[in-house]
């Protein structure tokens, strides 16, 4: 299993949750919250890349948030 | 690890963390980057005593070198500062342009906008102080001045069909 820390001020909320269920036919997904990060506990199924599907998750909250940005027209 | 005064690097197991001083290099200057190598790279930020922490590793079949991605990562962060600082001080000059590229496909004045329109200290664009655009009929009035007019065409007419008479002093 593999953990990503994303920060609150950094990664807008409801792009992790676009990301988090773009991933979910690859992985058992699960999301909390802490102080300052939302974490995302990563299981792969059977045959997928784990490392490859953090990545992957990662970039796509990463990009999700900064086109959230990019439609609101200023810094969140 | 290099230092330098803005941005920090540390390469570990073929992932490359920079370290930007937030002051300097935006957050949306880092995200603006992140974006252009999110194709190429796995990229993740994180924020730690007001710098914003990036970690950038090469996708598996892209072939490049982590140090190589970390580097263009740089450059397009200070690229994408940069431009922001340039649109920030031409703000004001790409607006007026808007403005009057806007205003000259809007066509001619009507006749509304004329008189609405302000010429400073003259006053009202219409205004008439000295009565030029009132007509003669109004200013010397029609009536009196058809008066005048019947009086000299009958003494005139008087004076066809009979002898004209003297004037008497």
């Amino acid at each position: 299993m593999m953990e990503l820390r994303l920060h609150k001020e950094l990664y807008a909320s409801d792009a992790i949750g676009v990301a988090i269920e773009a991933f979910a036919p690859f992985a058992q997904i699960e999301r909390r919250e802490e102080s300052a990060h939302w974490v995302v506990a990563i299981a792969a199924k059977p045959g997928e890349d784990e490392p490859q599907i953090a990545g992957e998750l990662g970039n796509y909250a990463l990009g999700a948030t900064v086109d959230g940005v990019k439609r609101e027209g200023g810094t969140r | 690890m290099t230092q330098e005064s803005q941005v920090r690097a540390e390469a570990v197991d073929g992932t490359v963390t920079l370290s930007f001083e937030e002051s300097i290099y935006p957050k949306d200057a880092v995200f603006g980057a992140a974006y252009v190598l999110l194709d190429r790279a796995f990229v993740h930020v994180d924020r730690k005593e007001g710098r914003l922490l990036v970690s950038v590793r090469p996708k598996p079949g892209i072939g490049l070198d982590a140090s190589l991605v970390a580097g263009e990562f740089e450059n397009e962060a200070l690229a994408q500062a940069w431009r922001r600082e340039i649109l920030s001080e031409n703000r004001a000059l790409i607006e007026g342009v808007t403005t009057r590229a806007l205003g000259g496909a809007a066509g001619p004045p009507g006749l509304d906008d004329l008189l609405d329109a302000s010429v400073g200290e003259l006053g009202d664009a219409f205004d008439d102080p000295l009565g030029i655009a009132v007509s003669w009929e109004e200013k010397y009035g029609k009536g009196q001045g058809q008066g005048e007019a019947s009086g000299a065409v009958e003494s005139g007419g008087a004076g066809a069909e009979g002898p004209a008479k003297e004037p008497k002093p």
